[in-house]
């Protein structure tokens, strides 16, 4: 540039004061968060902003958000879903979860490390024939030992591996079987519904056992420690980088059996404030911002730059009433506590409409949702009688424990708390650190509590199963009903996906009538991201897959 | 024994001996003082209109503070909400006027206690320092106490105690009287140091008055000025500490009206344009405190002989000029 061509602009106090400030921020902000500039802006690099790195990347014993994304872009399952357009958002993509009669399993479902698959018609068996020449991350090709392998070590170290044996009904390690080096079959004493499905979740993913073993040695046979720093799988992309609590850069593998994704790295940036992760994407620092605020998703509308999306989602956010905790061990009194909930306000006022009703006990995406059950809009003079029919007319005193870490869960509380004061009840609002909420959850001490959970797998016997089974670990409300538990167990051991769905909407009349939930809402998944990166896909599993998207 | 002329009331005479000036005392001389500084004048009027809004509250707001409404959520400022609602339709203007009588109970009674607490351990570290025996090693082990204390930051150390004893309004005021009691232990201490080796102590001893009866009558009454000056510049300090600890989750419940926590509920929407919820809690909350540093300054200079005098003597002079100036004209 010549020194004739350069010249100042008017400059007066307010200008130079407006220049300095943005100069500096777009100095400073990236360099805050240790985003390399040339990463910003790279056309093969994908900079996320998130609230937190991955934890540990073992699926087996860690369900922290950034592992979601870790364990997706690492390793690959047997099967996967069908993608197809998404009806509500143009430019995006989901799974699709419909109920196909003319499939087997009644499921549109597409091979990923399986090249195909047959389904025994008793639904006691199922046979997997595995691509051949697929490598994993460390060079050694994928076999059926490491499916056996992988399910073995799920059976050994229990944890989420027992949860998913169990779902899908296998009893002991033998019942997963190497038929042929590319072959290995799934065997089952009764008929489940889903072997096939439970292969699509993304965490039950294939491990390459031949690196496991040989890092593991005989004292680490199940290799936990190699696992939980770093991977073995025959993911689209590798991990170059952890460093938890700052960030994890992927890099993606060009032998990857499906071709070399489009992005060649990712940053997967932590930023544990939603309003900073908001202020990247709208400078450009980030491609995308993960798990933004209703408000916050509202304001980026009107971003040029940037593109939103938001989806119905497998999301549910509900209130747990303890069904062993007076006075909640009352249906009518768990009744009333709907009928006084203000369910369309906290959509409004709190979600700004990106939420719908909570309006059943399952994702209102999955097959076999029904809400005819539903009959809790907001009522005080119903919830008023309810009380009263319940011996508790001149109300009663309760604790409503909320996470710390989620930023809707104490405006819900305070506009219940309005609510219900109304109807003489006093509720206390514990606030719980995000730390230690999860404790206060599993413990099942809290008369009220909230949760935040989608189920991963869209089947109507596995999400029901989850929350109301009695015997479910995962059921925080201890509910428990005769006639629930029956259906669910036969829902379970059977293959007949109508049946199936009958028993599922039956079910769940019983368990909306019981009301062991404070029906809340169903968040929308939202994608926040540069305008220019396309290919996103909404999962069950509420993440991202960084091989989805290109430029 | 009668009591003996206290040594803080004797230096104050001589200073204003030395100013040339009567002694400066009563209600003349504070309004004087206030006309003399009006920044004192307007410390001392933010004090009393936060202690009246905390008083009448109820009859002043216009809503109930702790009733959401949500059909009114995130109302810009203006009527019937004069600052606004919050994301869950809280009126924010009668949030901020309930708020002193929370910040303000933990603030005094956090400064009252760390003050009563400190004040005690520091005459008691201060009498027995010099002396032999069991009281010297008392003294040695408050002082190391205090500096352990100390040695961690203020407001790590005010959420460790919370997290400690659980989160309440009572934990919340020890938290606040514990990391202010080594200030007040340290100023008694040193004040202690010196008094103690005044006469009227030594014929008090002699006299045969035991250690409890001269600590209480004749040492701690004339070291106690400069605690009671630190009082005021204190309390401020202590509502920005229950703020603090209630913006990051370890104050007051929700919906408890409380500045720090209301900023905590409103700083997220600033971002999306939504200042109101947070920026009227935290302007009261900054009002305030300028207002008690304002009472401090006007403590720490009326209740040093010196500052005082020199004080009392430019009101004098203020006064024969403008006694001459009105004789000119």
């Amino acid at each position: 540039m010549s020194a004739r061509n350069f010249h100042l602009p008017n400059l007066n106090r307010r200008n130079l004061l407006q220049a300095a400030s943005a100069s500096a921020a777009a100095a400073v902000m990236p360099r805050i968060l240790d985003i390399p500039a040339a990463y910003a802006q790279a056309g093969s690099t994908l900079v996320i902003a998130a609230p937190a790195t991955p934890q540990s990347l073992d699926c087996n014993f860690d369900v922290s958000l950034g592992t979601f994304e870790a364990i997706a872009a690492l390793y690959d399952g047997l099967l996967g879903y069908e993608k197809i357009p998404d009806p509500q958002a143009p430019d995006a993509r989901r799974e699709d979860i419909a109920f196909h009669a003319d499939k087997p399993g009644g499921v549109n479902m597409v091979g990923k490390l399986a090249e195909s698959w047959e389904l025994d018609p008793s639904g006691k068996r199922v046979v997997f024939k595995l691509r051949q020449g697929v490598m994993s991350n460390w060079g050694n090709e994928l076999t059926a030992e490491d499916v056996r392998w992988t399910w073995n070590r799920a059976f050994e170290l229990g944890a989420l591996g027992a949860f998913y044996t169990a779902v899908c009904g296998l009893k002991r390690p033998e019942d997963v079987k190497v038929e042929d080096k590319y072959v290995v079959s799934f065997n089952v004493d009764e008929p489940n519904p889903l072997l096939l499905k439970i292969e699509t979740n993304l965490y039950t993913p294939v491990y390459d056992s031949v690196k496991c073993k040989a890092e593991g040695g005989t004292d680490d046979p199940w290799a936990r420690k190699f696992i939980e720093n770093n991977s073995a799988g025959f993911g689209p992309y590798q991990l170059q980088q952890l460093v938890r609590g700052q960030q994890a850069v992927f890099q993606a593998r060009p032998d990857y059996y499906g071709g070399k994704p489009a992005i060649d790295t990712v940053v997967f940036k932590e930023v544990p404030t939603s309003a900073s992760r908001v202020q990247l994407l709208q400078g450009g620092a980030v491609d995308i911002a993960q798990y933004l605020q209703p408000l916050e998703i509202i304001s980026l509308k009107n971003v040029p730059s940037v593109a939103v999306e938001t989806v119905p989602a497998s999301f549910m956010i509900w209130i747990e009433l303890n069904a062993k905790i007076e006075p909640f061990d009352n249906v009518d009194v768990r009744r009333a506590m709907n009928y006084a909930f203000p369910q369309q306000e906290v959509i409004k006022a709190i979600y700004q409409d990106l939420a719908s009703p909570l309006n059943g006990c399952m994702p209102n995406i999955y097959p076999g949702f029904t809400d005819e059950a539903f009959h809790y809009e907001h009522n005080l003079d119903k919830a008023k009688e309810l009380l009263e029919k319940a011996g508790h007319g001149s109300g009663f005193k309760s604790t409503l424990a909320y996470n710390a870490g989620d930023p809707v869960q104490e405006p819900i509380a305070i506009i219940y708390q309005s609510a219900l004061k109304k109807i003489g009840i006093e509720l206390e609002l514990k606030k719980v650190p995000a730390g230690s909420f999860y404790n206060f959850v599993t413990d099942r001490k809290q008369p009220m509590i909230f949760y935040v959970d989608s189920p991963w797998c869209p089947d109507p016997g596995y999400s029901l199963t989850l929350y109301f089974d009695s015997k479910s670990y995962v059921n925080y409300s201890n509910y428990a009903n005769a006639d629930v538990d029956k259906l669910l167990a036969e829902m379970a051991a059977t293959a007949d996906e109508a049946a199936r769905i009958e028993k599922a909407k039956a079910a769940q009349k019983i368990i909306v009538d019981e009301a062991p939930w404070t029906f809340v809402a169903y968040p929308n998944y939202t994608m926040a991201r540069k305008a220019d990166l396309k290919g996103w896909t909404y999962y069950t599993s509420n993440n991202i897959r960084f091989q989805d998207f290109s430029r | 024994m009668t009591r003996q002329p206290q040594g803080a009331g004797a230096l104050q005479v001589s200073a204003d001996r030395e100013a040339g000036n009567a002694p400066a005392s009563g209600w003349s001389f504070f309004l004087a003082v206030l006309r003399t500084r009006p920044q004192f004048a307007l410390g001392y009027g933010i004090v009393v209109l936060i202690v009246l809004l905390a008083i009448f509250a109820p009859l002043i707001a216009p809503f109930d503070p702790r009733q959401a409404n949500p059909a009114a959520f995130l109302q810009k400022p203006g009527w019937p909400y004069l600052m606004g609602t919050d994301a869950t339709g809280l009126d924010v203007f009668s949030r901020v006027i309930y708020a002193p009588r929370i910040d303000l109970t933990i603030a005094l009674a956090g400064t009252v206690v760390s003050a009563l607490a400190g004040s005690i351990l520091g005459a008691i570290a201060g009498y027995y320092e010099t002396k032999r025996g069991l009281g010297r090693m008392v003294a040695g082990f408050i002082m190391r106490s205090s500096d352990v204390v100390q040695a961690f930051p203020v407001f790590v150390f005010a959420i460790a105690v919370v997290a400690v004893l659980g989160q309440s309004l009572q934990s919340i005021v020890l938290a606040v009287a514990f990391v202010n009691a080594p200030i007040y232990l340290r100023l008694m201490r040193s004040q202690v140091l010196s008094v103690r080796r005044l006469r009227y102590v030594e014929a008090a001893y002699i006299a045969g008055t035991s250690d409890l009866g001269i600590l209480a009558r004749h040492v701690i009454p004339n070291a106690m000025a400069p605690v009671l000056a630190q009082l005021s510049v204190n309390i401020g300090w202590s509502i920005l500490l229950t703020a603090g600890l209630s913006f990051i989750g370890a104050g007051v419940e929700a919906p408890t009206p409380e500045w720090g926590s209301m900023i905590a509920m409103g700083y997220q929407n600033i971002i999306t344009g939504h200042w109101w919820p947070s920026i009227f809690p935290g302007l009261a909350l900054a009002l305030t405190i300028f207002g008690f540093s304002l009472v401090g300054s006007s403590v720490e200079v009326l209740a040093d002989p010196v500052r005082r005098g020199r004080l009392a003597g430019e009101i004098r002079s203020k006064r024969v000029r403008k006694t001459a100036a009105t004789a000119r004209a």
